[in-house]
This record gives C-alpha cells, sequence and structure tokens, in this order.
C-alpha cells in the first residue's frame, strides 16, 4: 500500500472547538493555573489522523508502524550494498543508470530510448545510451505527480494526477520539448488528496487504460475512484473499464489473451497478514474486484463487508502476500533469456511498511501456463531487503520493469534514483 | 620458530588494518570540507546551524534525510524562499549529502525560554489531540525526512503553519496542508511557542 498524500481535507468540527478553546486560556498568560488543560479536550474527538493512518483501529493505537521516504536526491551506487542483490543462477545483475532521482515507471522509445518518471516530484527523465554510458536527461519539469508514461507510435504520453498529455515527436526533440497537447483533462474533480497518481498501459484496442485509486486507505470511493478507466487518443472519449480497485500502479495486457493483468494493493491495518495484495486479470469491461466491500477475493471488510459476499466480485488470480506493495508488471516477451520464461510475467514488489516483519522489496516471476493461469511464483531479483525487523529495512526499492529491445530487464528504484539491469548469458 | 607465525599474524593484522586507517583519515578530511562548506550555512543557521534568530530555522540535530530533502526542494524550485532558493541553486546532490551530514551529527541547542506550567500543559495536549507526535515521533525529535520540532525557532515554525494552512507552502506529501487547516491562529501561536520551549534548560 502507498504512503503518502492521501487525505482527504476533513477538519473535523469538534477539533476545531477543541484548539480554540485550548489556545485561549494560553493567551491569558497569567503563570500556572491547575485548571488550564483545554475544556472537554479528554471527551472530544481527536484530529484526523494523518491520512495513512486512516482506518486504523483502537488495537491499532500503539503501532510505530510507518510509510517510508525515497531519498529524493538518489544515492550514488557506489555508497549501495549492491553485493547483496541476487539473480536465479545464469543472470546478473549491474546498474544501468544512476542520478534518476525517485525513477518511477518506466516506457522505452523507439529509438531507444527509456523515459522515467516521477511521483513526489514533478520531472520526466529521459535516458539515453551514448556508447555505453548513460545520459540522465530531465525533458519535463512542474508536472502534478506525473507518475504514468508510455511511449507509443512516437508519441510520449504522461499521465498526471488530473489530466493526460501527449508528447509528439518527442524522442528527436529531447533538448527541446514539445509544448503537450492534453488527451484529457479534469480527471481531479476534487482536488483532494488520495491514491491518484496513475499508471498508463496501451491497449490492443490503441486506449490509453489508467487508474484513479481510492480517496483513502478504507472509506466509500466516488463512482470516479477505485477504478480503471481508458479514454481513445484520437477522440478523448473516457470509459469506465473496472471498478472495486483499491490502487493499481501496474498494468500489462498478455502478449496472447490480449487480456488485461493488474497489480492491486490491499487495505492497511487489518494485520501483518491480512489482506494479501492481489494480481488481477480483468477479461471483459465491467467487472467489479471487489474494494471496498472484499479483499483478496474471500474476505469481507469487517466495516464495509457487511452485507455482501465475495461471490459478487472478481477474485484476483494470485496472492501476492500482505502490504507487499505490488508495483509494474511486464510480460517478457524478449529474446535474451531461457525459453521458459517467455511470457512469464515480471513484477515488482514496493515492500511493506504495514507489517511488523517486512516483505517484499523485490522482483518475482509470475509463472503462467498456455491457457493463462498462475502456475506459480518465485523470486527473481532479492537482497533490497536486509533486516526485516529494521526501521528502514531495506536499502532499495523496486518499482517498474522494462522489457528492453536486446531482451534484458530493466528495474526503477525510486529510493535511490538508480535503474539496474538484469541480463542472462548462457 | 613459534615467534614467526606471530609475527606473521602481527603483520597480517596491521595489513588488514591499514584500509580501516586510510578509512578513518579520508573521513576525517570529508568532515573537515563539510565543516567548511557548511560555514555559509552558518552565517544564517548560526555556529553548527544552531539559529539565534526566531525566524530562521536551527538545522542541527535534525534528521539527514530532512535536511537533504528540503534543500533539494529548494534547489528545483518545489519550496521557494528569497534567501534559500539561490543558496541551494548551485548545489550538487553530493553537496547536499554532506551538508545534511554534517548538521544532522551537530548538537542542538535549546531554542526558547521554558514556557509557565500551563501552558506546557496545553501545549502537550494539543500536539498530541492534532496528531503532531504521530508522524514527528513522540519526543518531536523527526524521523527519515520528517522534521524535528521540539527547540525549533518560535517565528519560522509559525511561518511554516500558517504557509501550510494557506496552502503556499510547498508540502511533499499534503500532510501537513492537511493538518494546518484546522488550526486557529490562536493554536499557532500556541504550537510555536510550545514546541520552541520544548527542550528548554529547565524544563
Amino acid at each position: 500500500m502507498c504512503f503518502r498524500s492521501k487525505h482527504s481535507l476533513v477538519a473535523t468540527l469538534a477539533a476545531v472547538g477543541l484548539l480554540s478553546a485550548a489556545a485561549a486560556p494560553a493567551q491569558q498568560q497569567t503563570g500556572s493555573s491547575p485548571d488550564l488543560a483545554p475544556p472537554g479536550a479528554a471527551t472530544k474527538p481527536p484530529a484526523a489522523p494523518p491520512s495513512w493512518q486512516q482506518g486504523r483501529g483502537a488495537e491499532h493505537e500503539k503501532s510505530t508502524l510507518h510509510p517510508f521516504a525515497p531519498h529524493l536526491t538518489g544515492r550514488p551506487s557506489s555508497e549501495l550494498p549492491l553485493d547483496k542483490l541476487k539473480v536465479p543462477a545464469g543472470f546478473k545483475v549491474e546498474v544501468w543508470a544512476e542520478g534518476v532521482p525517485e525513477a518511477r515507471s518506466l516506457t522505452l522509445g523507439d529509438k531507444g530510448t527509456v523515459f522515467a518518471a516521477n511521483r513526489n516530484l514533478s520531472n520526466v527523465y529521459a535516458i539515453v545510451d551514448r556508447n555505453g554510458k548513460r545520459e540522465v536527461k530531465t525533458i519535463l519539469k512542474g508536472l502534478s505527480a506525473p507518475n504514468g508514461v508510455l511511449f507509443d507510435k512516437g508519441t510520449l504520453y504522461v499521465a498526471e494526477r488530473g489530466r493526460i498529455t501527449r508528447y509528439d515527436g518527442i524522442e528527436d526533440k529531447l533538448d527541446n520539448p514539445p509544448q503537450p497537447k492534453v488527451v484529457i483533462d479534469n480527471l481531479d474533480p476534487y482536488k483532494q488528496a488520495g491514491h491518484f497518481w496513475k499508471y498508463l498501459a496501451m491497449g490492443p484496442d490503441g486506449k490509453l487504460y489508467f487508474n484513479i485509486g481510492s480517496p483513502q486507505n478504507i472509506t466509500m470511493p466516488t463512482y470516479m475512484q477505485a477504478a480503471i478507466l481508458r479514454v481513445d487518443p484520437k477522440t478523448g472519449r473516457l470509459e469506465d473499464y473496472a471498478h472495486g480497485v483499491r490502487n493499481t500502479v501496474g498494468m500489462a495486457f498478455h502478449p496472447v489473451s490480449k487480456q488485461l493483468w493488474f497489480t492491486e494493493h490491499g487495505r492497511d491495518w487489518l494485520g501483518d497478514d491480512m489482506p494479501s495484495d492481489e494480481l488481477n486479470v480483468a477479461t471483459k469491461q465491467g467487472q467489479h474486484f471487489g474494494f471496498p466491500y472484499c479483499h483478496q477475493g474471500d474476505t469481507l471488510d469487517p466495516e464495509y463487508g457487511k452485507n455482501r459476499s465475495c461471490d459478487q466480485f472478481t477474485p484476483p488470480v494470485a496472492k501476492l502476500g500482505a502490504h507487499v506493495a505490488p508495483l509494474g508488471i511486464r510480460f517478457y516477451t524478449g529474446k535474451m533469456f531461457p525459453a521458459e520464461y517467455k511470457n512469464s510475467l515480471f513484477l515488482a514488489r514496493h515492500g511493506s511498511w504495514n507489517r511488523n516483519t517486512k516483505q517484499g522489496y523485490d522482483v518475482i516471476r509470475v509463472v503462467i501456463d498456455a491457457k493463462g493461469k498462475v502456475v506459480k511464483t518465485e523470486p527473481f531479483l532479492q537482497g533490497f531487503l536486509t533486516d526485516d525487523k529494521a526501521d528502514p529495512p531495506m536499502w532499495g526499492r523496486p518499482v517498474d520493469v522494462l522489457v528492453m529491445r536486446d531482451g534484458a530487464l530493466l528495474v526503477s528504484d525510486d529510493y535511490n534514483g538508480i535503474i539496474y539491469r538484469v541480463s542472462y548469458r548462457k | 620458530m613459534q615467534a614467526i607465525p606471530q609475527i606473521r599474524q602481527a603483520a597480517a593484522i596491521l595489513v588488514a588494518a591499514l584500509p580501516f586507517f586510510a578509512a578513518h583519515a579520508a573521513s576525517a578530511a570529508d568532515a573537515a570540507a563539510a565543516k567548511q562548506k557548511a560555514a555559509a550555512c552558518a552565517a544564517c543557521h548560526g555556529p553548527e546551524g544552531n539559529s539565534t534568530n526566531p525566524a530562521i530555522p536551527s538545522i542541527a540535530g535534525q534528521p539527514k534525510q530532512f535536511i537533504v530533502t528540503q534543500l533539494f526542494m529548494f534547489r528545483e524550485g518545489n519550496r521557494k524562499d528569497p534567501q534559500m532558493s539561490p543558496m541551494a541553486a548551485p548545489l550538487s546532490n553530493a553537496d547536499m549529502n554532506e551538508l545534511a551530514g554534517y548538521f544532522s551529527a551537530q548538537k542542538h541547542a535549546p531554542a526558547a525560554k521554558p514556557l509557565p506550567a500551563d501552558r506546557i500543559a496545553v501545549g502537550r495536549v494539543v500536539t498530541e489531540k492534532y496528531n503532531c507526535t504521530q508522524c514527528h515521533g513522540p519526543q518531536l525529535l523527526g524521523q527519515q525526512h520528517i522534521p524535528r520540532l521540539a527547540g525549533q525557532q518560535p517565528q519560522y515554525l509559525k511561518t511554516q503553519l500558517r504557509g501550510f494552512k494557506a496552502s503556499t507552502r510547498f508540502d511533499m506529501d499534503g500532510q501537513m496542508t492537511s493538518a494546518a487547516q484546522v488550526l486557529t491562529e490562536q493554536d499557532i501561536e500556541l504550537l510555536g511557542d510550545y514546541l520552541s520551549s520544548l527542550d528548554a534548560p529547565g524544563k
């Protein structure tokens, strides 16, 4: 589950009353008096908690669990314990680019440019290979949570919090990017905090698929929230595609079935092992994936699940572990890795914070059979998690994966601003 | 004959220790370089980063990640200030990490005089009810990218709170903007005075 910036500006009126009352006696500055505790402070409800605590029950009131913030400057790879990284036999992992602050979603240009996006920062970067050395250019600045990037037929699409824009012919203009054209605007009518950074995927129908997440940890979403939508970039026509999706920040279409696979973050504060985060498949338009009523396909929410049944909703095709925060996914369509990797799904797990013993912080391989069924998941890139009880427990956090033309796999790490490359040699 | 293995062992230890001495010397040189760079900051933020100006924040003893984050935000133009923006503009990421490392390691000096006991009691209730302690920590000493509030300069704290409330102060994740919405001007005065007094001598 993700961190930062989910908040409604819930100003509790009771709290306003409390603080005004609290400050009033203090104004007098008359020295000690035994009765100067704020009137009624003990009985009035506290102010709205920080957004990441929304939905936290009394049993977790003393919890010290908290999200982790990235190092926004990035960190030099020379300071990182790269020797801890582990990949299967025959594979090799190395630093491909560094100095890409808060590197999040990745997309690949026709001419080999890798574009990387930001969530807390406001930039889009282009990384170009110059004779084996990577040059990082900041091509777009000042955007609003531009987490979604997608390159298609010469155009870079960028999904910001409230709009999707296109930059045509960008690869020829990296030093002088064109002004954006708006594909769709007004995707953020409420301006409140929430899971509103986006991921972009291009459908086989030529439409852009993207998410609008839930406004908080666990509350009732509006019609445009906790949803996957799609927009036709030619016409700007917008459609709902799926509902009941708390927050997906990873989508990809299966190379054979052409169905939409996506990761989903489950809610927080139901304990260390509940609920599991999900890998889902949308087989058609209009499916409901359960949020906020049913979690992990089989467990009703203690509050919103009353009077519901999980069989009303589409269950996940795989449970990925509680709080592991699954993000970017890509099907392996390259030729470098062994043949059995063909059409396997690589999936980045950003790692848990809402769990006493941390887990995730890795890239896993999801093995899928010819009928599209998940056979198993297995570790692929590990070693970022160094002490599952420490604070912080990790030195790096995978966000997105990208299959390169040569078949190597890139992995972005927003904690350090680094992109790794995993390759294979027989 | 028994002496030889011992000598060999001693030599081995010495050789093994050499990189340590080299690293130690390098880190001492790095620390001296960091202190020299930090002199420019001390002009406003005070010696070792302990400000004596109520409007300028102390940066001594702040979490390293907090200092780096703010310098980065000033350089990138997300957070703007007539004094700080030009100071941050020429800094490289490495400079920021170095400066932050230096100031986070300095001892924090108290900012303000202790308050009367009744104001302390009110302040304590308010910081808990308003969830300050949820992110800034039970002692309000900060963590990761979240600043230490205990003993910070009062006027600086109040200016930030007013900025968050007005949505004019840059806020990476919206948490403070949201938290400040319920604050009245009286609340802001109380919070600034209380927080700045937290590590006052004789408290």
